[in-house]
């Protein structure tokens, strides 16, 4: 018997992109126009079901799908043209590259006719974006449209995720072809799912269950996985202290007995301790980069068991050399570890007495007596209204290590930020994605005002799509980072730091439609974030903070973590 | 030549375009150099790839690994310590004077190379050897002139077969 044949779907080559990622279940994409992607824009009003948030920049809709990606598990998509739309989306791909976030970029090339042959717009994007991508295709036939697409998202998404760019020649969109979304895909280099390999989870239950000082890091894989009440699960039947990197924030409630907080350069003291100490460290989703280890020679000396769990077997020795691999997403690793999971030694009682102590030697501490607003008074009433709930999206500087190490959740959250690339001007359209993604969540943003004016052009894009994203600008007149280094690491010359001739940022708020509050006292710090919350819609908090206040604890570069450095007592 | 830090990486890879482009960016990423890379289809849509490049053992381990993560590439070997038969092209313009050419013909014939071509006493010659006898091959020619040289650079395959690869 002969099985009827489907219907034959022609259509143009724009259709079938945008019909692919109707397949893929995509809700939202965040573009912009242009010559190379103008076939996508005149068929995209017939595809009601995906919603095209219009940015300012196209390195905005990269921070934005990048926002909504970490803040909805999803992958985020976005559109650009050829040449300098698709180049402007490059940091924003590094961003999503070095943090392991889900993306699906998908950019106008010029004809296939004229490509290599410096066309009006045209640039090598294949070429540019190579290494700041997992993958990316160049679609040069009309019938590799559906299939390359379905292979972005499914690499995007699966194993360890990461951005996926198809450039898509304008004629190729323009020409019809037969829509067969595959079902298979052929991939013979590509299995993450083979690569798993549980096969130490023994080993590693019976190390972790005669270790006497261990100490348990978590980065962003934890997250990503989704593998948070494993985490918690593991360390309350364990009775192991966690601490996480800067983008494992969020894995585990900072208010949890066995919490240590933030780990690395810019760590807790009683973190940095516990690391120093720790007779067994195992390490889960995170790449143990030089942020996290200080100096590498330095780090962990007493460690005489290394775990790593990482679903990237290429992270294995990469910095760190350890003693037993798992190759594995977070999640699974931590669900076959649960059950072979036993309390330690009578001797850990000892350990987390000693973690303790540290935690009382080394408190997270501030300067409030020179008459200054204090960041970290901003943030701990910022803090205190999120309520363990909200999601925070952080920029790149001190601003982004004081919301890190003020974070404080009764369970797990969402902190968002640009952890591995180190991208200013991240914060803002991250936490416009996010709150795309995420409408039911208050999203609070973060940043310093040297990071926010670099991308600030996307407040309209608040406006024109009703976000309710509060920004929390903490204005310290410098970029306050730089200077702290210079004045520490560098001679103290403060070498092009100010940044004294800004914008009004009230003024800045009116003239994008936005609501504002000011405040340079720490008095009025409740009655702005009051107006802030009372007010629907996006609102901006210019907070004047003291211009000299610096980020501690912090490890003098070039040093192990032993040499931490804390915030001088002066109350 | 050959140091104890030269390593040999044998790939199998989608032959699509740009895998090339891909493989060397990932090794140059690690400040390594490559000394020689040949590629060449080896039918199925896939092609292999022998990569020499001067580095230790554990920065190509490594570097090993994050080849193997790219997407195109099936499978990736250190093949430097394996028994391997290793093989390199060499190709050459060599002014052989007549008196000479019969001493020249036999020594180049006990190399296994032969003549591909001949025009008024200069000779293009070609040898297949292993890498390290292309050196020998080489002082052999330099006493003409050696006017033009091409070389292929190692291809090489284990001398048995491998299950799959680690990834």
């Amino acid at each position: 018997m002969i099985e009827a044949k489907p219907q034959t779907n022609v259509m143009t080559g724009a259709d079938i992109v945008l019909s692919s990622l109707e397949r893929e279940g995509v809700e939202v994409i965040f573009g912009y126009p242009g010559g190379a992607n103008l076939p996508i824009y005149q068929r995209l009003p017939e595809h009601p079901a995906l919603r095209h948030v219009l940015v300012r920049h196209e390195q905005g809709a990269a921070h934005m799908a990048d926002g909504y990606a970490r803040a909805t598990g999803k992958p985020g998509v976005v559109f650009a043209t050829s040449g300098p739309g698709a180049l402007n989306l490059v940091t924003g791909l590094a961003t999503a590259f070095m943090d392991s976030v889900p993306m699906v970029a998908i950019t106008g090339q010029v004809n296939t006719s004229v490509v290599g042959r410096d066309a009006f717009q045209e640039s090598d994007v294949i070429g540019c974006t190579l290494p700041v991508t997992k993958h990316n295709y160049l679609v040069t036939r009309v019938e590799d449209l559906a299939p390359c697409i379905r292979k972005a998202f499914h690499l995007a998404t699966t194993g360890r995720p990461g951005p996926v760019l198809v450039d898509v020649c304008k004629d190729v969109q323009q020409a019809s072809g037969i829509f067969d979304y595959p079902d298979e895909l052929t991939m013979p280099g590509y299995r993450p799912a083979l690569e798993a390999d549980l096969s130490a989870i023994g080993l590693v239950a019976g190390k972790l269950a005669e270790a006497e000082r261990p100490v348990i890091l978590v980065g962003h894989g934890v997250l990503l996985s989704g593998a948070e009440a494993e985490l918690l699960e593991l360390a309350e039947k364990t009775g192991i202290p966690v601490g996480t990197t800067l983008l494992g924030i969020g894995a585990f409630p900072t208010e949890h007995p066995l919490s240590l907080h933030m780990t690395g350069f810019m760590g807790t003291g009683w973190c940095l301790r516990a690391v120093q100490n720790a007779d067994l460290l195992m390490m889960v989703g995170m790449r143990v980069d030089d942020r996290v280890t200080a100096k590498l020679d330095e780090w962990a000396p007493r460690a005489e068991t290394f775990i790593h769990v990482d679903i990237d077997h290429s992270e294995m020795g990469k910095n760190v050399r350890p003693h037993i691999e798992v190759v594995a997403d977070a999640k699974r690793a931590l669900q076959a570890l649960l059950p072979l999971a036993e309390p330690g030694p009578a001797s850990r009682r000892t350990w987390l007495t000693q973690i303790e102590a540290w935690r009382e030697e080394h408190p997270l501490r501030y300067r409030r007596s020179n008459g200054h607003l204090q960041p970290q008074d901003v943030l701990l009433e910022m803090y205190r209204r999120c309520r363990s709930e909200a999601i925070v999206v952080a920029d790149v500087g001190q601003n982004q290590i004081w919301a890190a190490l003020w974070w404080r959740y009764r369970r797990p959250g969402l902190f968002i930020n640009s952890g591995g690339a180190g991208t200013m001007g991240f914060a803002l359209p991250a936490a416009l994605g996010a709150k795309v993604g995420r409408p039911d969540k208050a999203v609070w943003c973060v940043a310093g005002e040297g990071g926010f004016v670099m991308t600030a052009q996307e407040m309209s894009v608040a406006i024109e799509q009703n976000l309710d994203v509060k920004v929390v600008l903490l204005n310290n007149f410098s970029l306050g980072m730089v200077r702290q280094f210079q004045d520490d690491f560098y001679g103290g010359v403060r070498s092009h730091v100010d940044l004294r001739v800004m914008p009004d940022f009230m003024k800045l708020a009116e003239a994008y439609g936005w609501h504002s509050a000011r405040v340079a006292r720490a008095e009025d710090i409740g009655a702005a974030f009051d107006a802030a919350e009372r007010t629907p819609g996006p609102f901006l908090i210019d907070f004047q903070i003291d211009p000299e206040a610096n980020v501690y604890p912090i490890v003098p570069l070039g040093k192990g973590l032993d040499h931490f450095q804390e915030e001088p007592y002066d109350i | 030549m050959t140091s104890n830090r030269v390593r040999v990486l044998s790939l199998v890879v989608e032959d699509d375009p740009g895998v090339l482009e891909r493989v060397a960016s990932q090794i140059r990423r690690r400040g390594i150099n490559i000394q020689s890379l040949t590629v060449g289809p080896v039918g199925g849509g896939r092609s292999r790839m022998t990569v020499t490049v001067d580095a230790g053992h554990a920065e190509v381990d490594q570097v090993a690994k994050q080849v193997d993560k790219l997407i195109e590439v099936i499978e990736v070997h250190d093949i430097t310590d394996d028994p391997i038969v290793s093989r390199e092209l060499v190709v050459a313009r060599v002014d052989v004077p007549e008196h000479a050419r019969e001493t020249f013909l036999s020594r180049l014939s006990s190399f296994g190379g032969r003549v591909v071509d001949a025009l008024n006493g200069s000779l293009v010659v070609e040898v297949s050897a292993a890498p390290d006898q292309v050196e020998g091959f080489l002082s052999l020619l330099r006493p003409y002139g050696l006017s033009e040289l091409a070389r292929s650079g190692p291809v090489a395959m284990r001398k048995s077969a491998y299950g799959s690869s680690h990834k």
